[in-house]
């Protein structure tokens, strides 16, 4: 019995160390690259095992939706864009905003000069890919505001459901193609076309920027005490590894490399991405600004026919998790 | 055998020599864009005007300006050489001086086909097994029970139309929050493919028996299971290799599908990287990678067909 | 797992009932033959519905039959619209121009031995290729509209129809061809009295095999890049807005789709080549 007893006491004395580290399941919303940058640094320095957390971050990809990830219970916090997981939240799926590291949308449309396209009117009779899953709401709400039709036609535009490369506009199969700043807009320059060949409009600019890349939880979890004290910690050492990130912008970019899995990415154009990604979380501690989230709402809401979302949404963010984890 | 070597490498030296032509037509409009930037002056002058320009004419007038077609960064069509140059760069190079390589970290190297191949392979061979054991057991269950026979064959039969590529992410999205990741749920992918034609197979070959062997099982008052593996079961064997063959072809598509998702590695995950970043012949050497990597499978398959039926006695 | 009880009890007994039909001796009759198979669906159907609401599965996750067939009714316009892109002009088209192709090539194959033995294997080689990586390069060849995804299933039924037929025109018997050279008969007399009609069997094994590969062709095709409708489309941008029910819709217009032309080139089947021992069960 006292045989059993100490094997017991030693099992469980193994077991504690590892029974410190609390698991946390973070989803991405794309593949692993320099856009989620603050997380993999904090993974590789080790902010993350200060704070006794264990996590896990789980790239996502073209047909993989984050906020179903969440609903399954496959990740604990995803990364997600406002309106899409504001859709979600509409729909049936109550998931709320606990951080925003990003203050500024880094999405844009990228046109040939020679269209002769000079403003959001000369898309009329245009051809113009958009990314779908979760991206397309930014631009059918602008498409909505400025009264253009997108179902074809000479009057309005022929939307191509573009996929995750600039070919489209290269070999001129589509006149505009949605691009971020940080991704596809540097693989456009890098394909050799000068800056003078294109025209583009920043959604920023154009007044019809949304809130992008935010970490959300389900509602049901926030109420868990525990969940919610891994979520401060977890959010903590994020914002912290954004940080250190934007400090050290080349390091970065090798951390990504590092834990790429595809092989599939270079070190040109993380550092590249790096550098734009840090114009977007610049002077953000991870506090969602509420004013930003208005103009968001108030973007999706005046979609005109077609709105992303119909209602005003009520508790779809919270400060708690971000004013706990700056509090220290 | 022996006669088809020389007409294959006919057939193939044809191919590549038209592959080498075709990368001019194919490439002319960037080549030319890119002969545009550096100077030149072309026929018609901008390339707002070439795009709707008839194409022959195009390549006529602008014919000095056309070198550069089978050296392009983002080919349309990249040339032989370049895919050949991506699967060297890809396997050997990567491997062997790369300071993730083989030879001198001791793992195989993230960025290389070879491991990449390896993560299919895995997958593939696991959900082939599951898949043609599951239709093995099928078969056997419709052979002997009537219910099964009438109820699960029409089934089968629409499984097969209901396109995989829109199942793939649901499946792997409910078994991921069921705690299941990584390997199982593309297996699972792979063996919703490859189960179908073992059935079918199996189905013909447990029936292939007549009436005068079966009669003769009677007459030696043989239970059903001996029935079943003295006599239906070697007989179908020629339908089973048949059947398999196409089975891990079809596994080996269904994990490539089953990879889109998740991106994290194995040949579809990098056959969709290079659709990304525009690396045209990083496309084209996984495609050529898996293409070999079927080719090796079946052969295996058909391998182990002649020493089975050798061993059976059957045809040789 | 107690929670699933209901379910189980309804599976169990459905399977009794088809037991029974099956099992009184009634199971060649044709009415028994038809039930069977609806009732294994049924069940199927209701236990899924059922699992659904016993184990309160998020609607994102997996919606129930009840929600998928709402919704499928609702949506009746824009289903039809995106099947026409899909399977009419992208699929059947593909399917055509393979088909035609993989006939060509077979007749040829078969006159010249020397391309059988040296193309055969090469058009093995290029069946292997998976879909998943021919598909954005000939998106990128032929554009964002249908004409990609007909060059993709192309692609796909060339090789099955290929080999069908070149072992369908192998498939006839020494004395036959005596008695076509008997009558004087040359090589394309022989092969359109003779061997095209005796192909014809494997022919139809071919286009089964092939119409299957070519509606998956054509929606894994629009993955890729589409315009804004299709099947592919539809189901890629619902389950990206998480309206997993107008996912199922367009996978069960997907599947119709597949099962109706199957079940076509069979009836045309059984009246063309009515003369095959296959067809006389």
């Amino acid at each position: 019995m006292k045989k059993l007893m100490m094997a017991a006491t030693a099992l469980a004395g193994f077991a504690a160390p590892a029974l410190a580290q609390d698991a946390v399941r973070l989803q991405l919303q794309w593949v692993t690259q320099a856009q989620f940058a603050g997380y993999y640094a904090a993974l590789d320095q080790g902010f993350y095992t200060e704070e006794g957390l264990d996590v896990t971050i789980l790239p996502g990809g073209p047909d993989i939706a984050p906020p179903q990830v969440l609903a399954g219970g496959g990740a604990d916090v995803m990364l997600n864009w406002m309106p899409s997981a504001l859709a979600a939240r509409e729909g049936g799926l109550p998931v709320v905003n606990i951080a925003q590291p990003f203050a500024r949308s880094g999405l844009m449309l990228t046109c040939w000069k020679d269209t002769g396209i000079t403003g959001p009117q000369d898309f009329r009779g245009r051809t113009i890919g958009v990314w779908f899953f979760g991206n397309e709401y930014p631009f059918l709400s602008w498409m909505s505001q400025e009264g253009i039709p997108t179902e074809g036609g000479p009057d309005g535009v022929t939307v191509l459901k573009q996929g995750f490369n600039v070919d489209p506009l290269i070999q001129r199969q589509a006149d505009c193609i949605s691009t971020m700043t940080y991704n596809e807009y540097g693989q456009v320059l890098d394909a050799g076309i000068s800056p003078d060949e294109l025209v583009t409009f920043k959604y920023e600019d154009m007044g019809v920027a949304t809130l992008e890349d935010g970490m959300y939880v389900l509602e049901a979890n926030l109420a868990d005490p525990a969940f919610a004290d891994r979520m401060v910690r977890f959010v903590r050492a994020s914002m912290r590894g954004w940080e250190w990130a934007g400090a050290n912008p080349e390091a970065t970019a090798q951390i990504i490399i590092d834990y790429d899995e595809t092989g599939a990415q270079t070190l040109a154009h993380q550092v590249f991405m790096m550098g734009e990604i840090a114009k977007l979380t610049a002077g953000s501690d991870g506090t969602l600004d509420e004013a930003a989230y208005q103009r968001t709402v108030d973007t999706l809401l005046a979609g005109g026919s077609d709105p992303v979302i119909s209602a005003a949404p009520v508790g779809a963010w919270t400060h708690a998790i971000t004013d706990a984890a700056l509090a220290q | 055998m022996k006669g088809t070597v020389g007409p294959v490498l006919l057939v193939l030296a044809a191919i590549l020599a038209f592959w080498y032509v075709a990368c001019v037509p194919m490439n002319a409009r960037e080549v030319l864009t890119q002969a545009e930037r550096g100077g030149a002056v072309l026929i018609p002058p901008s390339a707002r005007e070439r795009i709707d320009a008839p194409l022959l004419p195009l390549l006529w007038q602008n014919s000095a300006h056309l070198d550069q077609s089978w050296s392009q960064l983002r080919p349309r069509l990249p040339s032989p050489h370049q895919v050949m140059v991506e699967i060297w760069d890809s396997t050997v190079t990567e491997e062997v001086f790369s300071h993730r390589g083989i030879v001198q970290s001791g793992e195989w190297s993230n960025r290389s086909l070879i491991y990449h191949t390896g993560v299919t392979l895995s997958a593939t061979v696991l959900g082939f097994l599951i898949g043609a054991a599951l239709g093995v057991a099928l078969a056997v269950g419709i052979v002997h029970n009537r219910a099964m026979d009438l109820s699960v064959m029409p089934w089968a039969i629409v499984s097969q139309t209901i396109p995989i590529v829109a199942i793939a992410p649901m499946v792997i999205v409910v078994l991921n929050s069921v705690g299941v990741q990584g390997l199982l749920p593309k297996a699972a992918i792979s063996a919703y493919l490859s189960f179908f034609p073992v059935v079918v197979g199996m189905v013909k070959g447990l029936r292939t028996p007549d009436a005068m062997q079966m009669d003769q099982m009677r007459t030696w008052n043989a239970p059903g299971t001996a029935v079943l593996w003295k006599l239906r079961l070697p007989s179908s064997m020629p339908y089973l290799f048949a059947s398999l063959k196409i089975a891990i072809a079809a596994a080996l598509v269904g994990t490539i599908v089953g990879e889109l998702p998740v991106q994290r590695g194995g040949l579809g995950a990098r056959m969709l990287a290079g659709s990304y970043y525009g690396q045209t012949a990083q496309i084209w050497a996984a495609l050529f990678a898996a293409a070999l990597l079927a080719a090796t499978l079946v052969w295996v398959i058909a391998m182990l067909e002649r020493r089975m039926l050798r061993r059976m006695g059957a045809a040789g | 797992m107690i929670v699933l009880a209901p379910a189980l009890v309804v599976w169990l007994s459905l399977w009794a009932a088809n037991a029974i039909l099956t099992g009184g001796g009634w199971d060649r009759h044709p009415a028994v033959r038809l039930a069977v198979p609806l009732i294994f669906g049924a069940t199927i159907l209701l236990v899924w519905e059922m699992a659904v609401h016993l184990l309160a599965v998020p609607s994102v996750i997996l919606p129930p039959p009840s929600a998928i067939a709402a919704k499928f009714l609702a949506s009746t316009s824009v289903l039809w619209g995106d099947f026409v892109q899909t399977i009419l002009k992208g699929a059947l088209s593909g399917l055509a121009i393979g088909c035609a192709l993989g006939l060509v090539v077979a007749v040829l194959v078969d006159r010249f031995d020397f391309l059988r033995r040296g193309l055969l294997p090469v058009a093995g080689f290029m069946a292997a290729l998976p879909i998943v990586g021919t598909a954005p390069i000939l998106v990128m060849w032929f554009g964002f509209g249908w004409e990609s995804k007909a060059a993709v299933v192309v692609l796909m039924v060339f090789f099955p129809m290929l080999v069908n037929t070149v072992a369908g025109l192998a498939d006839t018997t020494a004395m036959q061809r005596d008695l076509m050279r008997t009558f004087g008969a040359g090589y394309w007399q022989t092969l359109f009295k003779l061997r095209l009609p005796a192909a014809l069997p494997f022919i139809f094994n071919g286009l089964k095999i092939a119409s299957t590969l070519a509606m998956i062709g054509a929606i894994v095709a629009e993955f890729f890049g589409s315009p804004t409708q299709g099947i592919g489309f539809r189901i890629s941008a619902s389950n990206g807005q998480l309206a997993l029910d107008m996912v199922w819709a367009a996978i069960l217009v997907g599947a119709l789709a597949g099962s109706v032309s199957y079940g076509v080139i069979g009836l045309v089947e059984r009246w063309l080549t009515f003369w095959h021992p296959s067809q006389r069960l």
